[in-house]
């Protein structure tokens, strides 16, 4: 399968604040791979470094089914076949979700994208949502399925779900990662960040990234999530910070 | 056309019944000893008047009117009655509601001296300032509504306000009364050509009375060389509501003072505002919300945009007596800075006597936010269009709390177009 994202020794700072240390991550199509790291790690930054939010300064390269998307502005991205479903979605006041799919249509040209849209918001029960503004005044839950939603309905080539199943108890997390698993398919790579081995239970990662301080210090299969969970991320920090020291366990399987 | 002088307005004067022509006489002298105000004065801060109340005539024959657009008649399609005010006079008018009385002041009065006494010319203190005294003494014309007790009429009245002539100052008056436990709609619209150098002093009476309820939604469109200088003053009385809401688009300078008193125990008033100024436009809301009563309820909500060189100025104050226990009152005011040159003030004001309230405010003033932008952009949404979209949000706030929502949706057409129309020029 050819790569559906490509991402090469991405580095990227904020001011004097360097967050991200140069991080290498492939995702086939057809796959769904896991990005995984302690609070502060990264994670997110890399998302929006790859969205292009402009607040970071950033450098290499990152390829959406082989057009390089850094250095276009954030919407090219987005038309490339990028999605980001955020960690924290921003709330729109004024805007109806109705509004912004309807926008978001007009700029797809995409015959199949209105029974998309009946479809997506039938399987995720979003009618009730449809009128009301954008993410203002939902549930974590709430705001959290509107994001898959929108996913379902733009149709990317690379999906980047930021803590997706955060906030969510423990039907919807269910509900969320077979709505991953429905969407996987040939035309699409999917990187899942969570912090939770709960969602892996439900869908079936072909890989796991582990990110420590900006960089990507493991990737692996789908048990690494296990040993995770029983022995968190300090081996791996610790193995960062002083890698000669003779007590820390190398963390391979 | 006529000079602002006593002769004018003796003339003008020879109908009134004799109540009104005390008030006239009075207003007369107080036009005469009063200057035209300054921005030294607080209440006229931040607004340039460059220009002279006296430079302007009072036009005898009205121009000819200009058709109502295809949009706001589209919104208005079954109507309680409707009038025509071009210049100052009142050109057409017609009821088809027999229960209320609605018609041309002049009319109304020939009909029934006394009807109007309570209301007109009594909610704006001629003494106010220079502009209020001139439409007391030089104005008297315009459309009243009288609705009686128990009378409840669905379809709204429509009340279309033009002006025609350069050079002209017009006065036109809008007298509501709704009676107790009566419900009635008026939507106001303004209009003139751009490029007409007119001067309107507009004044709108409305009381509520006990348990009864008023919508009025004026729809400001004044072309870009009107000034319009307007005094609204709402009277509610126990348990009635007062819900206005006013789109201010237009006008080269457009002023708009509003009081509403609430008086009775138990009464409430929804005020909102939509404004979008663009090039030299100054957009001057002064907004005061008083509450008497016991239990009273206020919520004044405005936002509004200005992009270019325009200035738009929202003043606000609630006032809350000592014996207006229980009061909930509060006052929204949002405002966008579309571009560089473009500016807006935004001064709320509390005063609070009494104790045992609930009062709120928030003010801001601000560039489209970043964050919002960046969202709608992740959606694929290039940067104009995610403009579009956040200016659309940001005044369908305000829009949707609008009392006839298909004027609402008219007037959001054409903020949507007046930004566009910037967008597209490479002005925004
Ligand atoms: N805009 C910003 N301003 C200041 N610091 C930032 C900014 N963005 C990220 N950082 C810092 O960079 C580091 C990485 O943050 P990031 O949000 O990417 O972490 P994360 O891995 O997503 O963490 P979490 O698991 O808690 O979501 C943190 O120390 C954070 O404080
Ligand atoms: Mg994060």
């Amino acid at each position: 399968m050819s790569l559906a994202l490509q991402v090469s020794d991405v580095k990227a700072r904020f001011g004097d604040l360097e967050i991200l240390k140069g991080v290498d991550i492939d995702v086939p199509f057809g796959e769904v791979h896991v990005l995984m790291g302690p609070n502060g790690s990264g994670k997110s930054t890399l998302c929006h470094v790859l969205m292009g939010k402009t607040d970071y300064e950033a450098t290499g390269s990152a390829l959406v089914d082989g057009t390089e998307v850094l250095g276009l502005p954030v919407d090219e991205r987005a038309r490339a076949g990028l999605f980001e479903a955020f960690q924290y979605p921003v709330e729109v006041p004024g805007v109806s979700l109705d509004d912004l799919i309807s926008e978001m249509g007009e700029v797809r040209e995409d015959p199949g994208f209105a029974d998309r849209v009946e479809a997506a918001a039938e399987a995720l029960d979003m009618e009730r949502f449809r009128q009301r503004a954008v993410n203002n005044d939902l549930s974590g839950g709430e705001k959290k399925r509107s994001e898959m939603f929108q996913l379902a309905v733009a149709k990317p080539k690379v999906a980047i779900l930021d803590e997706v199943d955060s906030g969510l108890d423990i039907d919807a997390v269910r509900e969320v990662a077979h709505l991953v698993e429905e969407l996987r398919s040939d035309d699409l790579g999917v990187l899942i960040i969570t912090h939770y081995s709960r969602i892996l239970r439900y869908m079936k990662p072909d890989k796991i990234h582990v990110m420590v301080a900006g960089k990507v210090v493991r990737t692996g299969g789908p048990e690494i999530a296990a040993e995770l969970e029983a022995s968190g991320y300090v081996d791996l920090v610790d193995g960062e910070a002083t890698v000669s020291a003779p007590d820390v366990t190398p963390f391979d399987v | 056309m006529k000079t602002l002088d006593s002769q004018a307005s003796a003339a003008l004067g020879t109908a009134d019944p004799g109540w009104l022509s005390e008030r006239r006489k009075q207003a007369l002298d107080y036009f005469e000893k009063l200057p035209m105000p300054s921005p030294v004065e607080e209440v006229w801060r931040y607004v340039d008047l460059d220009f002279d109340i006296a430079s302007y005539s009072i036009v005898e024959n009205p121009g000819e009117a200009h058709e109502l657009g295809v949009g706001i008649a589209a919104a208005l399609p079954d109507t309680s009655g409707s009038l025509l005010i071009v210049d100052g006079h009142v050109v057409s008018s017609e009821n088809t509601e027999g229960r209320v009385s609605f018609g041309s002041i002049r009319s109304i009065l020939a009909a029934d001296p006394d009807l109007l006494e309570p209301f007109l010319g009594v909610a704006v203190p001629s003494d106010l300032d220079k502009f209020a005294a001139a439409h007391a003494a030089f104005g008297g014309e315009g459309a009243a509504l009288v609705v009686p007790r128990g009378v409840v009429v669905e379809k709204p009245f429509f009340v279309d306000v033009q002006a025609t002539e350069n050079g002209s100052v017009s006065f036109p008056h809008v007298s509501l009364s709704v009676g107790e436990s009566a419900q009635a709609s008026v939507v106001l619209r303004y209009r003139s050509d751009d490029g007409l150098d007119s001067l309107v002093v507009p004044q709108l009476e409305l009381n509520v009375g006990a348990n009864a309820q008023l919508k009025v939604t004026v729809v400001q469109h004044w072309g870009r060389g009107t000034r319009s200088i307007s005094h609204v003053r709402g009277i509610v009385g126990r348990d009635a509501n007062l819900h206005l809401g006013e789109a201010g688009l237009g006008g080269l300078l457009s002023r708009l003072n509003l009081t509403v008193d609430l008086e009775g125990n138990g009464s409430s008033a929804n005020v909102v505002s939509a404004y979008f100024g663009d090039e030299n436009q100054t957009l001057d809301y002064r907004y005061t919300m008083h509450h008497q009563g016991v239990n009273t309820n206020s919520d004044m909500f405005l936002k509004g945009a200005v992009q270019d060189e325009a200035l738009s100025v929202f003043t606000g104050m609630i006032r809350i007596d000592e014996g207006a226990q229980k009061t909930d009152a509060y006052q929204t005011n949002r405002n966008l800075i579309l571009s560089d040159g473009a500016s807006a003030q935004s001064v709320p004001n509390l005063e609070i006597l009494a104790d045992d309230v609930r009062c709120g405010h928030g003010s801001t003033v601000g560039p489209l936010d970043d964050d919002q932008r960046y969202y709608l952009m992740s959606r694929g949404l290039d940067e104009l269009r995610a403009n579009r979209l956040l200016v659309h949000g940001f005044f369908n706030e305000a829009l949707a709390r609008f009392p006839e929502p298909a004027i609402a949706g008219v007037v959001t057409s054409w903020i949507d177009a007046k930004y566009r129309e910037a967008q597209e020029a490479g002005r925004v």
